[in-house]
């Protein structure tokens, strides 16, 4: 008995303190499972070992564990065990780097599971941006409504380029915007999310082709994979969006994919995470990283994103 | 019949109104339980602040606004002018911060009047800073409707109520402090409402087609009632802290 409580004590299990023992074992569960390599497939220990692990009960574990499935962060396979959800697990670690250097968000504050954040060093990912051909010689850009991407998207408006972005969370379509018609003076405001709608035209998925070709889609992420997968903060906005475009016949796999994140936001192990989409090109804080996929999301994918 | 209920009807029947006129939120959409929305004429709103004897004559007294869409003209028209504001975060998770139009070049000022331009400019004070600055002349906020004695029944949060309260703790409002809630019309309620003791009743409704002054000399100094903070939002504010630690009351 003693010795359990010593284990419990290690974990952060406090049977004296005030917060509810269940909310103890959770957060200290997810201590654990954030504290496993990424590459770690393996299903949790068994529930009579958790329990022994945490010395509680039963139906506090699985308080616990369904807290933490209702998160997304654990999948309970009857028979089989209890996985870990590895996407949600590099969001997860992943925001606990950002939270060093992320830029709160005018409204969500820090709360990072509701946006992409502007980082330090942004503008230094931006300029690498700036550089490439694909830049230069992109006349419609899709720039995804990420906080990372605000100056990027007042860099192409004063480049006399055309931006397409979607409102949050697409609620209210595809705003429109094109640099070579706004006045210089408008265009730092008609980059923020605040701005943009009052001097771009609004656009339905329907009227996507209005735009033309796109020549590049730029986006922030929640985390990026050496490999070119993109993860965002769990909406999937920009598969969806991709989806569309893709359907509609405005990108297509060879439509160049430039992601800005911090260093932080990079996961170098592989994981066998969904992508939102598959990206060509990484530009942080200190590095520009070309993945050259050549494959696009297979069509089963994208049904599981619909 | 209770009050509650009688209160709820109200905002739902201003909802369906306010759909109609209402501007979307960058983030929240039409979710008008998240935000304070702007409306159409609120232009008309802040010019009709602005002749307001609380600003042409401040002398040296400060300006409060609040982060709702409806103001975004008046902290526009408010740089403009070269006009230095305080203005609180979103949910005051981050307390107050002053915006300086000295600071900020002219093509950037509609940008710095939006809560995502705002942060570039505005610097932080914390509540030791803002003490050291001169109590209010004017305090702006928007509201989910009000009533005609003043009684605001704003998003159901209270961000304004508490602001009222800290400003006055650090004794930044007086008697002669006014309260203006802007508001468009389908928002004002044309009945006489009871106000809880942590309400403040405004002196001012200002509408785009009208401007309505209220007696509130009676009103009661303002201070935050501690008994009521914890287990709300506003238990785990920095700025809740700060102000206890300035009270010497200790930790909540």
């Amino acid at each position: 008995m003693v010795k359990k409580s010593n284990a419990a004590a290690d974990l952060g299990v406090d049977f004296l303190a005030d917060a509810p023992l269940y909310e103890q074992v959770r957060d200290s569960l997810t201590r654990l499972v954030l504290e496993r390599t990424l590459s770690d497939s393996t299903p949790l220990p068994t529930e009579p070992n958790l329990m022994e692990l945490f010395g509680v009960s039963r139906g506090t574990l699985r308080r616990a564990i369904e807290d933490l499935v209702r998160d997304g962060l654990l999948s309970a396979e009857q028979g089989r065990g209890t996985f870990v959800i590895q996407e949600e697990r590099v969001r997860r670690v992943v925001w606990q780097r950002l939270s060093e250097v992320a830029k709160p968000d005018s409204r969500f504050d820090m709360d990072l599971r509701n946006f992409v954040p502007d980082f330090a060093g942004s503008t230094a990912a931006h300029k690498r941006v700036a550089k490439r051909s694909e830049w230069a010689r992109a006349k419609v850009i899709f720039c995804a409504p990420d906080n990372s991407i605000e100056q990027l998207r007042l860099a192409a408006l004063t480049a006399g380029k055309k931006i397409l972005v979607p409102t949050y969370g697409l609620s209210r379509g595809f705003i429109f915007l094109d640099g070579s018609k706004l006045a210089a003076s408008d265009k730092q405001l008609a980059a923020t999310l605040d701005g943009m709608e009052k001097f771009g035209s609004r656009l339905g998925p329907g009227d996507l082709r209005k735009v033309g070709k796109i020549d590049l889609v730029i986006t922030g992420a929640t985390a990026v994979t050496l490999d070119g997968r993109h993860i965002g903060g769990g909406q999937r906005y920009l598969a969806l969006e991709w989806m569309m475009m893709r359907e509609l016949g405005v990108v297509d796999p060879s439509t160049p994919v430039i992601a800005i994140v911090h260093d932080c936001q990079v996961v170098d192990e592989m994981v066998e995470a969904e992508p939102d989409c598959l990206l060509g090109i990484i530009c942080t804080n200190t590095q520009e990283i070309d993945v050259r996929v050549t494959r696009e999301i297979s069509a089963p994918q994208l049904r599981r994103v619909q | 019949m209770s009050m509650a209920l009688t209160t709820e009807q109200y905002r739902e029947q201003i909802w369906a109104e306010l759909s109609k006129v209402a501007r979307p939120d960058s983030r929240f959409h039409w979710d008008f339980s998240s935000f304070i929305c702007d409306f159409e004429g609120s232009e008309k709103c802040s010019d009709q602040l602005l002749e307001l004897a609380a600003i042409t004559d401040r002398g040296q007294r400060q300006i409060f606004v609040t982060p709702d869409n409806c103001l975004e003209d008046l902290r526009y028209k408010l740089i403009q002018r070269g006009i230095p504001f305080v203005m609180t975060t979103y949910g005051i998770v981050r307390g107050f911060y002053r915006l300086d139009p000295a600071m900020i070049p002219a093509s950037d000022h509609r940008y710095a009047a939006t809560l995502d331009g705002f942060d570039r400019y505005a610097e932080q004070l914390s509540l030791c800073q803002l003490q050291e600055t001169e109590k209010f002349s004017l305090l702006v906020t928007g509201g989910s409707a009000v009533s005609k004695n003043g009684v605001r029944f704003g998003k159901g949060h209270g961000y304004f109520d508490f602001e009222w309260a800290v400003l006055s703790e650090l004794g930044l409002t007086d008697s002669s402090s006014v309260v203006a809630d802007v508001v468009h019309d389908c928002q004002f309620v044309n009945e006489v409402m009871p106000a809880e003791k942590h309400d403040v009743v405004v002196d001012w409704v200002i509408t785009p087609t009208q401007k309505i002054h209220i007696d509130q000399r009676s009103r009661q100094r303002g201070r935050v009632f501690w008994e009521m903070v914890p287990g709300t939002e506003f238990a785990e504010l920095s700025i809740v802290a700060e102000l206890r630690d300035i009270q010497n009351l200790g930790p909540l």
